[in-house]
């Protein structure tokens, strides 16, 4: 059976029982998903067109206490008209924003690598089973994650750099 | 032999750009390569959170210094996708004008990075030169040499000059005319072939693998594009070319850059011909008070090195909820880089990464 993206989403329903799929306008779909099920799926789309991960994203949902990821899918196209018949697919999955772990992909999709890194030194979401999960970016330590919705930019550019450091005298 | 860490930049006379590379060598022979940025890293994504959706512009184009055009136009089409606002006919077209011309001004930038990298500094003066016709150009137009700001949700800023369109196919000639120049002292240069040929050597299916897009994956046979997959601005009412190669190497990267940049001019002035009459800027509401509806929109344009995206969130406010850009150098500095420089030579370190025209602002941002 030649796969096309009626009976991929078709597919991925009887699949995936649990996951909740939204076609939208723009050639995209809207996958929701368990963060278990993230892995499998991501495998699954690679094995059926989708073969090109665009980007890795984290968003901060404060009010609501959870990070949401967002894997952005496409496919190698030539041209316009491949290009409809695939179109984008957004994969989404939240997790909790206390101790927030999730599985990496790279097995899947090598270039997942920087991102599952960047997200893990700005938002402080654990990639379990990646390789070197060090900082990419940055030069200091800080208590809260930079790009959590709690972490106040301005105050903390104030603090630090707005002030002559005080070196503490040393005592006889 | 002893193995020896290397730190290759930020401070090192082969480095172009604020970017480092741990390596670790034996000899000559480099056995693992660790890409290090962060050196320019200004957490723009953060700092946009905090500007309203029209102040964002000076801070968008400041990611790329080399090619601000694209950040810019990638922007104004998330917002304008947020929020639902048409862009009229003629925009369209002079949008797309204006980011071929920041194509070429791209690549001939980083053609001198290449040629004065690889030691062929008179080709590195001429397209500097060659650069500066057409900041001269966008200086005319905006007002701005580098960071423009030329487009906007809804439009572009102002219409073109009087007799603009003539200057530009004025100054396309005059850079066109030392192509043969270029071509024989650079592009068919049998120095220039024995120093890039079978350099950097990758398959298109390691550079599907590893996501590349743009030149790294066009040099290897698959005309991955932008501009034809998913056509923004004028682009699927004029007809061009995609060019490739099959080797896979440095050297096919940069004819494929070559060819790109002769493709985009012929493509200015098919644009130039059709270019419409009427409006160039539908109204936005008051940049102060302007809300926009909740949503999160990916949009993507063709860079002068690939595919660059942004994922854009609005929560209902003012201002954007989170901002992230996916940028071509990204994947190519990071994942690529590092598989590619195993195995090979430290002279060849700087020749592979320019090859993939890896610009360390973009990835830090």
């Amino acid at each position: 059976m030649k796969m096309n993206k009626k009976n991929l989403i078709q597919q991925l329903k009887l699949t995936f029982a649990d996951t909740q799929l939204n076609e939208h306008e723009d050639d995209i779909i809207k996958i929701h998903a368990k963060k278990e099920q993230v892995k499998t799926i991501l495998r699954y789309l690679k094995d059926n067109m989708y073969n090109h991960l665009a980007l890795i994203s984290c968003v901060d949902w404060i009010n609501k206490e959870e990070f949401e990821l967002i894997y952005i899918l496409t496919s190698y196209h030539d041209d316009k008209k491949s290009y409809k018949e695939t179109g984008d697919i957004y994969l989404k999955t939240k997790i909790s924003r206390d101790n927030p772990e999730i599985e990496s992909v790279i097995s899947v999709f090598e270039n997942a690598e920087p991102y599952e890194r960047e997200i893990y030194e700005l938002f402080g979401v654990k990639f379990s089973g990646h390789p070197r999960l060090i900082p990419l970016f940055l030069e200091r330590d800080y208590e809260v994650p930079p790009f959590r919705k709690n972490f106040d930019t301005r105050k903390y550019v104030k603090d630090v750099f707005e002030s002559i450091p005080v070196i503490p005298e040393e005592e006889e | 032999m002893r193995e020896v860490e290397l730190y290759f930049g930020p401070q090192h006379l082969g480095m172009v750009g604020n970017f480092s590379i741990t390596l670790n060598v034996e000899g000559d022979k480099i056995l693992k390569a660790t890409a290090d940025p962060g050196f320019l890293h200004r957490g723009f994504e953060k700092l946009m959170e905090y500007r309203t959706w029209m102040q964002n512009f000076p801070i968008v184009c400041r990611i790329n210094v080399v090619e601000p055009d694209h950040m810019e136009m990638v922007y104004a089409m998330a917002v304008e996708k947020l929020a639902g606002i048409e862009v009229p006919e003629r925009a369209e077209w002079i949008r797309s004008i204006y980011l071929e011309l920041a194509r070429v001004g791209s690549h001939l930038f980083g053609l001198w990075a290449y040629s004065n990298m690889l030691g062929f500094d008179t080709v590195a003066q001429w397209a500097m030169y060659h650069r500066d016709l057409i900041l001269d150009l966008f200086e005319e137009l905006t007002g701005g040499r580098v960071y423009h700001i030329y487009i906007w949700p809804g439009g572009v800023r102002r219409d073109f000059p009087e007799g603009f369109t003539d200057k530009i196919v004025e100054t396309l000639h005059s850079i066109g005319k030392c192509v043969p120049d270029y071509n024989d002292i650079f592009f068919n240069n049998p120095l220039f072939y024995e120093r890039t040929h079978g350099i950097g050597k990758i398959t298109r299916e390691e550079a599907e693998k590893w996501g590349g897009v743009g030149q790294v994956l066009r040099a290897t046979g698959k005309s991955f594009d932008i501009r034809k997959v998913q056509p923004y601005a004028a682009y699927d009412k004029v007809d061009f070319d995609i060019p490739t190669r099959e080797e896979g190497d440095a050297y096919s990267r940069v004819m494929v850059i070559r060819d790109e940049m002769i493709e985009s001019v012929h493509l200015i002035f098919k644009l130039i011909e059709g270019l419409p009459k009427g409006e160039v800027y539908n109204k936005v509401p008051n940049p102060f008070k302007w809300k926009i509806g909740e949503g999160e929109s990916y949009v993507r344009v063709e860079s002068s090195r690939g595919e660059l995206g942004l994922y854009l969130v609005s929560d209902g406010g003012d201002k954007p909820y989170r901002a992230h850009f996916r940028t071509p150098s990204y994947s190519h500095g990071l994942t690529i880089l590092e598989k590619v420089l195993e195995g090979s030579n430290i002279s060849d370190v700087g020749n592979i990464m320019i090859s993939m025209y890896v610009v360390a602002p973009e990835i830090d941002r």
